[in-house]
C-alpha cells in the first residue's frame, strides 16, 4: 500500500504498539520522539525514521506547529497519537493546523487505502458508531489495541532536529502522582463504590467486604473526583479505567452508562442499590435492593460462614 | 468590556436513548440538555469573567433545535449567549465545529479566555477545545482542575495521567476544563426569570463568512450499533435483608465466584 503515517505517544509503550499498527497496514512509521530514549528505542524496535525533538523538559504540545511541518515534510498521509491527555492535545491541535480530520479514541481502526475505517463509542458508551475517515487524517488510539512493535529495521535513522517552544506557554511545576490505588487491570475481584455512601470513613464497609471475598477497591468518578475519598486512578468507566474481573460487584453505583461501559466485560456483575429502578439493575446479573448499610454487614457475615 | 467566552453544546441527553433488541438505536424520543460537563464550563468561565471583570458569554452550535438551550444557559449567569443553529450541524465533526466556533468567536471579538468542557457528552472526542484554540492562533491548556488569573496569564493546574502539571500561558487563552474544576449549581428561579430578558444573539453561517467548503467534514457515521447488556437480570427485593443476602450468597457460590 505504501504511505507513511507518522507515529507520535508520550508512552513509549504505546508508541510501539502505534508503530505495530503502521507496519500491520503496510505503511512506513516515522516516530517522533520529545526524550533521547524513546528516539532510540523507536529506533531499535521497529520505526522506519525517527524525528527527535530536543525539547528537554518542555512540554511537547508547545512544539505543535513544528511537528505539523514535520508532518508535511515527511508526506504523511496520516498521525496516529496514543490517545492520552498530551496525546489528544497535540492530535487536535496538529489536526487544525493540517486541516486534516480527527478520529479520537478509536476502539478499532483498520486503515484502507485512501481512508480509515474506525469504531468508537458514543453517548458515552450506549452506541457504537463506525465510521469512515479520508486519509490523510489524524486518529488517537488507547493503549492494548495493536502488538507492540519490536523488530529493528535496517537503516532507521534519528533525525535531530531543533525548534524553538512556542514562547507563550511555561511549564512551571511538574509533580509525578504516585499510583496509590489497587491494580485493577489484574483484578480478579472487584468491589465498586458509588455514591451511595454518606461518608469518606464508611468506604470500610466497601473494604471489609473486599478483603473477605478477596478482592480490590474502585469506585465511580464521583467519588473519585467530587469527593475525592480514593485516587483517581481507580475510578472506573469511559473517562476511568476498563476492567474485567470475574465478579464487579457495586455499592449505590447507580450504572449510568459512562460508568458501566468500564465493566461491562466483567464476568459476573452484582448490584446493591435502594432504588430499584436504578439502570444498574438492568446491567447486573444479581442484585439486592437495599440500603447498603444493611446489606453490606450481612453479607459479610454471610460470606464468613459460607 | 472584553468577554470571556464558555462553549457548550445542546445534546442529547444518554438516558433517553432506547436500543432495541436488534441493537438498532432510537433517539425519537429523547429530550436534550446541556452537556453535563458544560455546565461545570459555564460556571468556570462566570468566575474566571469575574475575577477579569469581564462578561461572560456563552457560543453553542448546533441544528436549529440549539434555540432551545438558550434559555438554559442564561439562566446559569452568563450575560449573553450567541449560537449557530443550522441543520448541518447534524453531520459536522470537530473538524467543522472548530471552524464554525472560531469564526463565531472571531465575530464576537475583544475575548480573553475561551472555556470548553473536557469532551462533550455525545462524542467525548475530548477535540474540539484543542483544535478550536489552534485554529485562532492561541496557546491552549487541557484537563484543567484549576485556574488563576495573574495579571496577563492564567495559571492552570491540569491533571494528566501520571503528573500533575501546573502551566502559565499569556492571554487570549483556551483553556479546557475537567467537571471538578467547580460545581455546576442549579439556576435559582429568579435567575431562570432574569434570562428572559438577555440577549441572544442568532450568528448564520453566512453572517460568519463561511462556505460550503468548510463545512464539509471529513469523517461520515457509516453504522450505529446500540450496546445491549446481556445479564441476568436477577434482581432481589422481597423479604428481610438477611433472606436476600442468603439468597444471594446462593447465587454467587453457584456460579463460582466466591
Ligand atoms: C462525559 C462523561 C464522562 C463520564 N465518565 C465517567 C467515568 O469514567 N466513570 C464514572 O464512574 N462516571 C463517569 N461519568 C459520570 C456518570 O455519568 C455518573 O454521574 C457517575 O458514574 C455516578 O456515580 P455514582 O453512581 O457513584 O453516583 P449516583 O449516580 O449519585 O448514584 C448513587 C447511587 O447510590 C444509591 N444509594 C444512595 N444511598 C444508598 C444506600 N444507603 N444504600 C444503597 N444505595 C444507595 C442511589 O440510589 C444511587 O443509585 C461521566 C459523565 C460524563 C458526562
Ligand atoms: N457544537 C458545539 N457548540 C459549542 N461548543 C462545543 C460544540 N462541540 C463541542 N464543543 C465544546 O468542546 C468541548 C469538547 O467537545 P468534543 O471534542 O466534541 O468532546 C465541549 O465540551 C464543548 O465545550
Amino acid at each position: 500500500m505504501g504511505g507513511t503515517f507518522v507515529v507520535y505517544s508520550d508512552k513509549p509503550q504505546l508508541v510501539l504498539e502505534l508503530i505495530g499498527f503502521c507496519t500491520g497496514a503496510g505503511r512506513k512509521a516515522v516516530a517522533l520522539a520529545f526524550d533521547a530514549a524513546v528516539a532510540e528505542e523507536c529506533a531499535a524496535k521497529g520505526a522506519d525514521k525517527v524525528l527527535f525533538f530536543n525539547s528537554g523538559i518542555n512540554l511537547p504540545e508547545a512544539y505543535c506547529q513544528q511537528v505539523a511541518e514535520a508532518i508535511t515534510g515527511e508526506g504523511a498521509e496520516g498521525f496516529i497519537v496514543g490517545s492520552t491527555v498530551r496525546g489528544r492535545e497535540m492530535a487536535a491541535k496538529v489536526a487544525a493546523l493540517l486541516n486534516w480530520p480527527l478520529a479520537s479514541d478509536v476502539s478499532r481502526v483498520v486503515a484502507g487505502g485512501g481512508e480509515l475505517e474506525i469504531e468508537r463509542l458514543t453517548y458515552g458508551g450506549a452506541v457504537v458508531q463506525q465510521e469512515k475517515v479520508r486519509l490523510p487524517a489524524v486518529v488517537t488510539v488507547p493503549p492494548g489495541k495493536f502488538e507492540p512493535s519490536s523488530k529493528p529495521k535496517a537503516g532507521a535513522e534519528v533525525v535531530a532536529l531543533s525548534a524553538e517552544p512556542d514562547g507563550r506557554y511555561t511549564l512551571l511545576e511538574r509533580t509525578r502522582i504516585e499510583r496509590q490505588g489497587a491494580d485493577l487491570a489484574n483484578a480478579d475481584k472487584i468491589v465498586c463504590a458509588g455514591m451511595g455512601f454518606a461518608k469518606k470513613e464508611d468506604l470500610k464497609l466497601a473494604f471489609d467486604l473486599a478483603a473477605v471475598l478477596g478482592a480490590e477497591v474502585a469506585c465511580t468518578r464521583s467519588v473519585a473526583e467530587e469527593r475525592k475519598w480514593l485516587p483517581p486512578d481507580v475510578y472506573v468507566g469511559i473517562s476511568g479505567a476498563t476492567v474485567k474481573p470475574r465478579l464487579y460487584l457495586t455499592l449505590g453505583v447507580s450504572g449510568q452508562v459512562q460508568h458501566i461501559v468500564g465493566a461491562r466485560d466483567s464476568g459476573l456483575i452484582v448490584a446493591v442499590d435502594v432504588n430499584e429502578n436504578a439502570p444498574i439493575f438492568s446491567a447486573a446479573d444479581y442484585g439486592i435492593v437495599g440500603d447498603l448499610y444493611e446489606v453490606v454487614p450481612t453479607l459479610i457475615d454471610a460470606l464468613k460462614n459460607a | 468590556m472584553a468577554n470571556v467566552i464558555t462553549c457548550y453544546k445542546w445534546v442529547i441527553d444518554e438516558k433517553d436513548i432506547r436500543i432495541n433488541p436488534d441493537r438498532t438505536v432510537d433517539m425519537s424520543r429523547a429530550q436534550r440538555k446541556i452537556s453535563e460537563y458544560d455546565k461545570n464550563a459555564i460556571e468556570a468561565g462566570i468566575r474566571i469573567a469575574n475575577r477579569l471583570g469581564a462578561r461572560p458569554v456563552g457560543l453553542t452550535f448546533g441544528g436549529p433545535e440549539a434555540k432551545q438551550s438558550l434559555k438554559d444557559a442564561l439562566s446559569r449567569g452568563l450575560e449573553a449567549v450567541y449560537w449557530v443553529g443550522h441543520p448541518f450541524a447534524a453531520a459536522a465533526d470537530g473538524m467543522v465545529t472548530a471552524r464554525v466556533l472560531a469564526a463565531a468567536v472571531q465575530k464576537i471579538g475583544d475575548y480573553n479566555v475561551i472555556v470548553c468542557a473536557e469532551g462533550a457528552g455525545d462524542t467525548y472526542a475530548r477535540q474540539v477545545g484543542p483544535r478550536l484554540g489552534a485554529l485562532l492562533d492561541l496557546p491552549v491548556i487541557t484537563a484543567v482542575c484549576e485556574v488563576e488569573v495573574d495579571g496577563q496569564y492564567l495559571v492552570a493546574t491540569r491533571k494528566l495521567e501520571d503528573y500533575v502539571e501546573k502551566v502559565k500561558v499569556s492571554m487570549p487563552a483556551v483553556i479546557c476544563v475537567l467537571p471538578e474544576i467547580c460545581e455546576a449549581p442549579v439556576p435559582t428561579l429568579k435567575a431562570v426569570l432574569a434570562a428572559g430578558k438577555k440577549p441572544a444573539q442568532e450568528l448564520t453561517p453566512q453572517f460568519l463568512g463561511l462556505e460550503e467548503a468548510d463545512l464539509a467534514p471529513g469523517i461520515s457515521v457509516t453504522g450505529v450499533l446500540g450496546y445491549v447488556m446481556n445479564r441476568k437480570n436477577i434482581i432481589l427485593k422481597d423479604g428481610d435483608v438477611a433472606a436476600r443476602v442468603k439468597e444471594l450468597v446462593a447465587y454467587l457460590k453457584k456460579e463460582g465466584v466466591i
